[in-house]
């Protein structure tokens, strides 16, 4: 795990700053392009890092597909009556 | 039309469409089909009450996350703690960063080779399961955000947080989530991959 300045443009935040970053990049909520693009930097740069961000991606997909569920008919039907009244 | 069955139209056809979502949240907060039910219910019923608060369109859904969690808050939260359900406290997390990074190395061996059959082999169960270890705040935090699209915005308005404590149990809720998988794929036997994680 280094800190150093590559010779493309781009800073090598180091594992520690990128994992601070992780979420934030996965979840779209990383808005300065210089954070977005020193992050992706690391990545390309470091596999330890750039195979946890895959896992991690996995792993939202997953939560996603386990997570939705279907209102059952009981409650759509008392919901609908409900609003009905309003 | 009038501008309250112009407001009715809008607030019903926002039900119908959020109702998955709003149903999926209560059930990983209340813990039981029948409490999420009236949960929601019961949200639905103050939403329209309160729908003169709204005042953005846009924002409907937080605003209508909030009424779901502030009720579930009031009504349900003392009935639906889980046995295994940790305890969490808002707060400092300079040294998260630093103990993922200090993870065991048989740990890192992992996650530099994530196992395509550990992920494939983890039923959906098993990671809802996991979920329902994590705190409620990170729990629910995860699921506005990674289930149901909220920003990180959007999950601070439906909470009552700064954005800046969304981000940090964002960190805090998956790496617990991760050592909660990690440790279910050791309790099951699966290896771990054979070369050393490196830069």
């Amino acid at each position: 795990m280094s800190k150093t300045k590559d010779a493309g443009h781009h800073q090598d935040i180091g594992c520690l700053e990128a994992i601070e970053a992780f979420y934030a990049y996965l979840d779209g909520e990383l808005d300065d392009p210089q954070a977005i693009a020193e992050f992706e930097h690391h990545m390309n740069h470091c596999r330890s890092c750039y195979s946890r961000s895959e896992a991690e991606r996995l792993l939202t997909d997953r939560i996603r597909d386990s997570a939705k569920t279907a209102t059952p008919r009981e409650l759509q039907d008392r919901l609908r009556k409900l609003m009905d009244e309003f | 039309m009038t501008e309250q069955e112009d407001v009715k139209i809008f607030f019903s056809r926002q039900i119908e469409e959020n109702m998955d979502s709003l149903y999926g949240t209560a059930l990983r907060l209340a813990g039981s089909g029948a409490d999420a039910e009236d949960l929601v219910a019961e949200s639905v019923s103050k939403a329209w009450s309160a729908i003169g608060t709204l005042q953005d369109r846009e924002r409907f859904r937080p605003w209508m996350f909030r009424i779901l969690h502030n009720c579930f808050i009031s009504n349900y939260r003392k009935q639906s703690v889980r046995p295994s359900e940790s305890s969490y406290e808002e707060g400092n997390d300079e040294a998260l960063a630093q103990l993922l990074n200090e993870q065991p190395d048989e740990f890192l061996i992992w996650w530099a080779n994530p196992e395509r059959q550990f992920f494939n082999s983890v039923l959906g169960e098993a990671i809802m399961a996991a979920m329902d270890t994590l705190p409620k705040a990170l729990r629910t935090t995860i699921l506005l955000i990674n289930v149901e699209g909220l920003t990180y915005d959007e999950a601070a308005e439906a909470l009552a947080v700064p954005p800046g404590t969304i981000r940090s149990r964002m960190k805090r809720g998956r790496t617990l989530l991760q050592k909660t998988l990690w440790q279910q794929a050791r309790d099951a036997g699966l290896s771990t991959a054979p070369t050393r994680a490196g830069t």
